[in-house]
Order: structure tokens, then sequence, then C-alpha cells
């Protein structure tokens, strides 16, 4: 409220201080702002085609796992699935876009030559093999998407935190900060303004009380005469 | 049930006919195509699948009860067939069944790697073989797959997974031991083969079975680009392949399919081989295998009325008819069209 504010001239320069510092930093969070959504952008359109694969590949895996299962029976295939040793492992980095943390997930052992998965050949078939193949790709499909996806969640927060500083900085603070500027600036003018009147008042009470002061010297004076 | 004794064709191939008579049609087949899963186990209820679906009925629900009690009809029957024989039919019979045998030793080891329960691991087996209850009794008890090795000592399977234990031990992976399994029952498929007609068809079936096993293994080798020596996955028996053609093979997948396509088989699997060429998936392949194995099986059942061929005629068709209805079955789980179940039924 520009009421609590005393209107002096230090304040003003404080003022006008945090006014030209809160434009700067809006103008750098308003840059900052465009540069993430057209980052986001085109995580935005990654994602979606990441979406739309994981979609696929699963429908896919689905179905061959359907076929495994239907022509194999369900005892060989989660036979051939127990035979597996080496359990696919995930190691997240970090990597840097515009000031947000990302992850950056690596995947090892996900994808597994035929004598990898544990299970013997002579007595499995191309169905298992089929099956086990579109789950390891929607496995590294799963572990991209959820890559992109935590960098795309992230950025539309570090998105909607810059935003809110902008709208704080725009329709907040600096409205706050121009009216109490303006404040002080008319009540310094009304202070000068003051100023000035009082001064002019007391000049002409000045003059006055030094004509008076003359009249009644020049007064004297002519008495004098008079009586001599 | 015995090796010894004379030989009991007749007998045993009265008992099959009979049962042949029993298996679904291929308009029921249509009829379970177009049944929600529920409908397909009361079907089965009123088929000669009942006992096992009322046996089942408490401990499985949905799909799961259906394939649990095709699995429990399927071993009962081929249990039921290897009491009935004698002699040379019961060798010849019990060498295409110990294929259920090495897939027993397969869920046993699994389940032990895997730290299963019992209860699980005794669901999960198929007793179609030779091994007897308690045979199968003290596998389901051993703790270690040591001691599964221990307890087939003196089985076919004995000497090759003690031989394969050893890399076993070294790499912690299963694939030697399940290698060393498959092994033994393919290789005893052969051997010893008594004279006579029907038992040189009945060789000639069992060679196709090992030839389409082995172009099977060549061309999912060929197509994954693995290093892995195809000569260490070749079965010997068969006529198509000999172990160095199938090395030399299985590098180059043209070469190889334009080597089935100019076999004997090239009928048989033509089409699938021509599919082969655009598709991305060996299943039509394994599936035209399939139907030619079905084929081979039901010229079994009619050129000589009492012998071996057409009890294992029969078993075959018994086998196809349980992939069929659980392939129907699942199917229908996951939400498969008619037509799209129809397409994977293998029916002659």
């Amino acid at each position: 409220m520009a009421k609590d504010v005393k209107p002096t001239r230090k304040n003003l320069m404080a003022i006008e201080d945090r006014i030209e510092l809160s434009e700067r930093g809006h103008d750098t969070l308003e840059q900052k702002r465009d540069g993430l959504i057209m980052e986001f952008m085109d995580i935005l359109d990654q994602a979606q085609d990441v979406r739309s694969d994981m979609a696929e590949d699963y429908e896919r895996a689905q179905d061959k796992l359907n076929k495994a299962r239907a022509m194999e029976g369900d005892v060989a295939v989660r036979g051939a699935a127990a035979a597996l040793k080496e359990h696919p492992e995930i190691t997240t980095q970090s990597k840097n876009i515009m000031g947000v943390v990302v992850p950056q997930i690596e995947s090892s052992k996900v994808r597994k030559n035929l004598d990898e998965r544990g299970y013997g050949l002579l007595g499995s078939s191309a169905r298992i093999d089929e099956a086990a193949d579109a789950y390891e790709e929607l496995l590294e499909t799963i572990i991209l998407a959820a890559e992109v996806e935590t960098a795309m969640k992230k950025m539309l927060e570090e998105i909607e935190t810059t935003k809110r500083r902008v709208n704080a900085l725009e329709f907040t603070l600096l409205p706050q900060l121009y009216e109490n500027q303006e404040y002080i600036e008319q009540k310094l003018e009304e202070q000068e303004r003051e100023e000035i009147f009082r001064l002019k008042k007391i000049k002409a009470k000045k003059e006055e009380e030094e004509a008076k002061a003359e009249a009644e010297a020049e007064a004297a004076e002519s008495e004098t005469v008079s009586a001599d | 049930m015995s090796l010894v004794g004379s030989s009991n064709p007749e007998y045993v191939v009265a008992r099959v006919r009979a049962r042949r008579g029993m298996l679904y049609s291929t308009e029921e087949y249509r009829k379970l195509t177009r049944m929600s899963p529920p409908e397909i186990a009361r079907f089965m209820e009123e088929s000669t699948y009942e006992a096992e679906i009322n046996a089942l009925g408490s401990r499985h629900g949905g799909v799961d009860l259906i394939e649990y009690a095709l699995n429990a009809n399927l071993a009962k029957q081929f249990e039921e067939i290897l009491d009935w024989s004698e002699g040379e039919l019961y060798d010849l019979i019990v060498r295409y069944l110990r294929k259920f045998d090495a897939g027993n030793v397969k869920t046993v080891i699994r389940g032990i790697y895997t730290d299963a329960s019992r209860e699980a691991i005794e669901t999960d087996l198929i007793r179609a073989g030779e091994f007897d209850d308690r045979l199968i009794r003290r596998l389901l008890e051993a703790e270690s797959i040591e001691a599964v090795v221990e307890i087939l000592e003196g089985t076919i399977y004995g000497e090759p997974l003690a031989a394969a234990y050893e890399e076993y031990e070294e790499t912690d992976v299963l694939v030697p031991l399940e290698n060393a399994i498959d092994r033994a029952f393919y290789e005893r498929l052969l051997g010893n083969l008594p004279r006579g007609e029907p038992v040189r068809q009945y060789e000639a079936f069992l060679k196709a079975e090992i030839d389409f096993r082995n172009a099977d293994n060549a061309l999912r080798l060929a197509r994954s680009g693995a290093e892995i020596d195809p000569a260490e996955y070749f079965i010997d028996g068969g006529d198509l392949f000999d172990r160095d053609t199938l090395a030399r093979l299985a590098r180059d997948l043209d070469e190889l399919v334009e080597y089935i396509a100019d076999s004997d088989y090239a009928d048989e699997l033509g089409p699938a081989l021509r599919e082969l060429e655009v598709a991305d998936s060996l299943i039509a392949f394994e599936h035209a295998t399939d139907t030619a194995l079905l084929n081979y099986g039901d010229k079994l059942g009619t050129r000589h009325p009492v012998s071996v061929t057409p009890v294992i005629s029969y078993i075959l068709a018994k086998e196809r008819e349980v992939e069929n209805i659980r392939a129907i079955a699942r199917g229908k789980e996951a939400g498969l069209s008619a037509a799209e179940i129809e397409e994977d039924l293998v029916i002659t």
C-alpha cells in the first residue's frame, strides 16, 4: 500500500532502484519463460511420438504374448519367463535444460540375444522369442517415455513457476512499486509546493513587516522635524 | 504298461479308435470360436473333459481352468495309452511321450531356480510321460537343481544333465540344462527302432519332426543375428540337414529359405516360406510346420490300421485338440475375433 511508504527522497531512490531491478528481472524471466516454452514444445512433440510408439509397442507385445500363450500354453510362457537370469537395469543421470535439471535414463540388459534369455532354444519356439522381443522393445520405449515425460513434467513445473514470477512482477510488484513511486513523487511535489508557498508567505510577511517598519520610521522622523 | 511282453497293437488301437471318435470336429471348433471362455468351459464340461473341469473348478477359474483341465485330460489319456501298451508298442509310443517328461523336468528346475512353491510347480506339470508318480514326487521334493540331477540319474536325462550341470554352475543360467534335456529327448526318438513298414512310417514322421525343429531353430538363429554356433543346436537324425549344412545355412537366411524351399518339404512349407520373405515373423512358418506334422499324423492313421501308427496319429490329434481349444480360449480372453482365432487353429 502506497500509504505505508514514507514519502522521502531516500525511499523514492530505493523504489526506483527496485523498479529498475524488477523490470530487468521481469524481462529476463519473460525470456526464460519463452525459451522454456520453446524447449517444452520440442519435448512435447517428442513425448507425443514416444507415447504413440509406446501404445503401438504395447499392442504389438500384448498380441505376441497372447499368441504365445494361446499356442504354447500359459505354462510354457511362464516357464520361459522364469528362466530369465539377467534382469534389465536402469541408471539415472541428470542434464540441464535452461536451468531445469531433468533425468537422463540409461538402460542396460533390456535387449537380449536368444542365448541370454535363459530358456533353451531346442524346446522353445519362435512365438516365445517374438513375445520376448516385443516386450524388450516395449520396455525400451517405456524407459524412453519415462525420461521424456519426466523432463516434460519438470519443464512444465518450471514454466508454471516462471510464469507465476513474471505475472507477480508484472501485475503485483511493479504496479505497486510504480504506485509507490508516484505517491512519493506526488507527496514530494506537494511538499515542495508547500515549501515554496510557505517561503512566499514568509517573504511576503517579511516585506510587509519591513514596509511597516519603514513607515513607522518615516512617521517618527516627520514627528521629530515638526517638533523642531 | 511294460517294455517286456509282446506288442499288443490290436487292443490299444481298438481303444484309441473309440477315443478318436470323441475328438472335437471342425464344426465344434467353429462353435467354440463363437463362445465366451465360461461357455467354452461349460461346453467342455458336457464332453470328455467333464471330470477334469469338475475336479479343478474349485481351484481355478476362467481360461486357467480350461488350460489346466485340458492338460489334465491330455495327461490322463496318454497315461492310459501307456498303461494299455506292452512290449515294442510301449517303446514306440513312450519315445514320443517322453517330451512331457522333458517338459516336466524343465518346469521343476525352472521352479527351483525361481524359488516357486512346490504347489505352483506341481500345478504346472503335465503327467503324460514315462515318469511314475514316485519319481515325480521325488523331483517335487528336490530342494536344489543339483538334487534334481541326482534324482534323474539312471533315466535318459541323467548323463546329459550331469554333463551340463558344470556349465550351469559356471554361468548360473538354465540354457545348458534345458538344452541337455531337450537334446536327450530328441536323440532317443530314433535310436534302435525295430523293423517293419509301420515303424518306417513312424520313423518318417519322427524325422519330419526333427527336420522341422532343426529348420525352426535355424531360422530363429538366422533371424536373430546372434553370435551363437548353430551346430550346438543341431539335432541329429533328420533327413533335411546334417550338422555342417545347418551350421552354414543358419548364417544366411536367404540361402536357408532357398534350401528348405528346394527340399522334399517344398509342398508343405512353400507358401509359409514365401510369406517369410515379406513378413517379420516366424509364426506363420511354425504354423505351417505344425499343420504339416498333423497331416503326417493323419496319414499315419490310415495306412497300417493295426500298428503303432494309428496310436501315434491319435496322440497327435489329441495334442492338437488341446492346443486348439487352448488357442480359442486364450484368443477369446485376449478379445480376438472368431476369424483371427480360426487363423491360428491347426485343423486338417
